[in-house]
């Protein structure tokens, strides 16, 4: 799986002329793409300290390349993705809670709600741009929070929602922790499959016409705000599934895990931005290093003191963001044409 | 309690508000970072008041001169250092600002242990009334720094020589380097002042809360509210963005519901940033300029 091969994504207007691969060459790449993923999994399955890592990893993996559709794809750097994560963890927990309605079943109307929803309060706000954009969805985000906490008889307040252990292929809730590690890489893989499939559509080219030159892709015909409000129904669809998932792994969820910024709402920009924003690989790249060096720095650095493995985290977002400007699948990509340029002189 | 004792919590309160956040604007007018550390400049700040009760005994209003002229150091070495080099990379200045975000914040937590301070001040913890309305002068004297930095930092921009150039620079950079304006020196020099502005607002703030390293996020988010409602570089729009803000605060807080008070300016903010997106003071067309053009 590399960006340069797959699709049409990569931002660099001087990529190797190529033409667009036929579908068994991408069908291939995915799935030889995906087993790599597979190798954590199956390296690590008897230690559960590394599984929850990995099953953490999955998770994340596939809400950055949700994130990565509108914000990577279309340019629209929403910090706002918090609303959609949480929407879709609350749905799923509250139809379990009330009405026993499976959550496989229950992930959908979060889904659903949120392809609705999302559009809807995205909407006004793609009159803006750049910072504006993101300040702007920043904010729904800390709207959201505050009715979270405010609407008990919904969410629990700020005391949150628990679902009870009743361990059962039709909960979605079991005893094997491995079971879950599978699911989130499904999610996972199944994100990815949407995004692949979406660059090589109609839509996908839209979105990276809007991204390039909004007034541009106006003038060949295409309606802007109906290209990014799709996209944006998409985007916020898959996360609210992710969020569902989220729910019935943690089975405790509470405003402030929710919407933290740091964990949720920023967390899926920066995981992106580390792997290569408007790349296919580059968010399951960053999600795969930020999340076990997050988790394993934690675990190292955790007990010499409060705070030394976050200051530790901090310095490596700094430098990637210093030396790594279209991330690693960026770099990744920059030292390839490099190479070839090398080999071809 | 009355309308004229809300109307006055209400102004103090954006008061603290204003001042936090006329730095921002400085920054995010001018360079148009989207500085998410912003409120850790300011928790510095704080810390850099106690540092200097702790060490040398000083009243945080005395340590006032000390502290702003280090956190002025502090953002010309972050600008330099981190920013600069990011220039033609937006998302990743946010990137990088939540980076910095991290390891102050952090970094405070592991100096300290996560243990809470709080500065004491002879002069702070006075009250005094006028009828019913009590006023702390701590509170006070924010409100009145406020109103004293609008007007200097005001005729800064108007009347001096780099003044002018920040505000030439904000208008139009390519404009402004033909013009021979060294457009990275006025950057670094811009983050410099709004950095000194956050700490001065730490130092006016800390003997009213109680120290904590995540204190900035209290105020980051209220200052971007601020920012937008009162228009992007705009003195008077941070001035009066404040006022708004806090007197919304105050208001909804007592006439709706104590915990609706963010919800329902986050909603005004929005309600800003959609129908009238240049803010209330904010020059016409400013935020139109998007990502690409800024280079």
């Amino acid at each position: 799986m590399n960006s340069d091969d797959l699709a049409t994504a990569d931002p660099s207007p001087n990529r190797p002329a190529g033409g667009i691969l036929p579908w068994r060459r991408v069908a291939l790449l995915y799935a030889v793409g995906l087993l790599v993923t597979l190798v954590p999994l199956l390296l690590l399955s008897r230690n559960f300290f590394w599984l929850n890592i990995i099953t953490y990893t999955y998770l994340f993996a596939g809400l950055a390349v949700a994130w990565n559709i509108i914000a990577g794809f279309g340019g629209q750097f929403s910090l706002g993705h918090g609303v959609f994560f949480a929407i879709g963890a609350y749905t799923t927990a509250r139809l379990f809670l009330d009405w026993e309605i499976s959550p496989w079943l229950g992930l959908l109307p979060g889904a659903i709600a949120c392809a609705v929803v999302g559009p809807l309060i995205f909407w006004p706000t793609f009159r803006l741009k750049g910072s504006f954009f993101a300040i702007a969805t920043l904010a729904f985000n800390e709207v959201a929070l505050v009715l979270a906490n405010y609407l008990e008889s919904v969410t629990g307040g700020p005391r949150g929602l628990q679902v009870p252990f009743r361990a059962a292929f039709k909960n979605m809730i079991f005893t094997d922790p491995r079971a879950y590690t599978v699911l989130m890489f499904v999610f996972m893989a199944i994100a990815v499959g949407i995004s692949i499939v979406l660059m090589r559509s109609r839509l996908g080219y839209y979105l990276l016409a809007v991204r390039e030159d909004e007034d541009a892709a106006r003038a060949a015909g295409i309606s802007v705000i109906q290209v990014k409000l799709r996209a944006t129904a998409l985007s916020a669809a898959l996360t609210a599934i992710g969020g569902g998932l989220f729910a019935m792994y943690i089975r405790t969820i509470d405003p402030l895990t929710l919407f933290s910024l740091p964990d949720i709402g920023v967390k899926f920009a920066l995981l992106s931005l580390i792997g290569g924003m408007g790349t296919i690989t580059g968010p399951v790249l960053g999600a795969f290093l930020i999340i076990p060096l997050e988790s394993y720095l934690r675990a190292v650095f955790g007990g010499s003191g409060p705070g030394v493995h976050l200051i530790l985290l901090g310095f490596v977002m700094l430098l990637a963001a210093l030396f790594m400007r279209r991330g690693v699948a960026g770099a990744i990509d920059s030292l390839r044409q490099h190479w070839r340029h090398r080999r071809s002189a | 309690m009355d309308i004229l004792n809300i109307l006055v919590v209400g102004l103090l309160l954006g008061g603290i508000y204003g001042l936090v956040s006329i730095g921002l604007n400085l920054i995010f007018g001018v360079i148009r970072i989207v500085n998410f550390a912003h409120g850790e400049l300011v928790m510095l700040g704080m810390y850099g008041a106690y540092l200097a009760y702790a060490t040398l005994g000083l009243d945080p209003y005395i340590a006032v001169l000390l502290v702003v002229p280090a956190l002025f150091v502090v953002g010309i070495i972050v600008h330099r250092l981190v920013l600069q080099p990011l220039h033609a990379e937006s998302n990743m200045q946010i990137f990088a600002t939540f980076g910095l975000l991290i390891i102050l914040q952090n970094a405070v937590l592991a100096i300290t242990r996560g243990e809470g301070f709080s500065v004491p001040s002879k002069v702070a913890g006075f009250t005094f009334g006028v009828g019913d309305i009590r006023v702390t002068v701590s509170r006070l004297v924010i409100f009145l720094a406020l109103t004293a930095t609008a007007i200097a930092l005001h005729l800064f921009l108007k009347r001096t020589l780099i003044g002018k150039s920040i505000r030439a620079v904000t208008q139009d950079r390519q404009a402004a380097r033909l013009m021979g304006i060294n457009v990275e020196r006025t950057f670094t020099i811009t983050f410099g002042i709004g950095s000194a502005l956050a700490g001065l607002a730490g130092v006016l703030l800390s003997p009213i809360y109680t120290l904590s390293p995540g204190i900035g996020g209290n105020f980051i988010l209220a200052a971007f509210a601020v920012v937008v409602l009162g228009g992007l570089g705009s003195v008077a729009g941070a001035y009066f963005g404040g006022m708004i803000v806090g007197l919304v605060e105050a208001f909804a807080g007592f006439y709706i519901d104590p915990e609706l008070k963010q919800a329902i300016w986050f909603l005004i903010f929005l309600v800003v940033l959609i129908v009238r997106p240049t803010g209330l003071f904010g020059q016409v067309g400013a935020e139109e300029v998007g990502f690409r053009e800024q280079n």
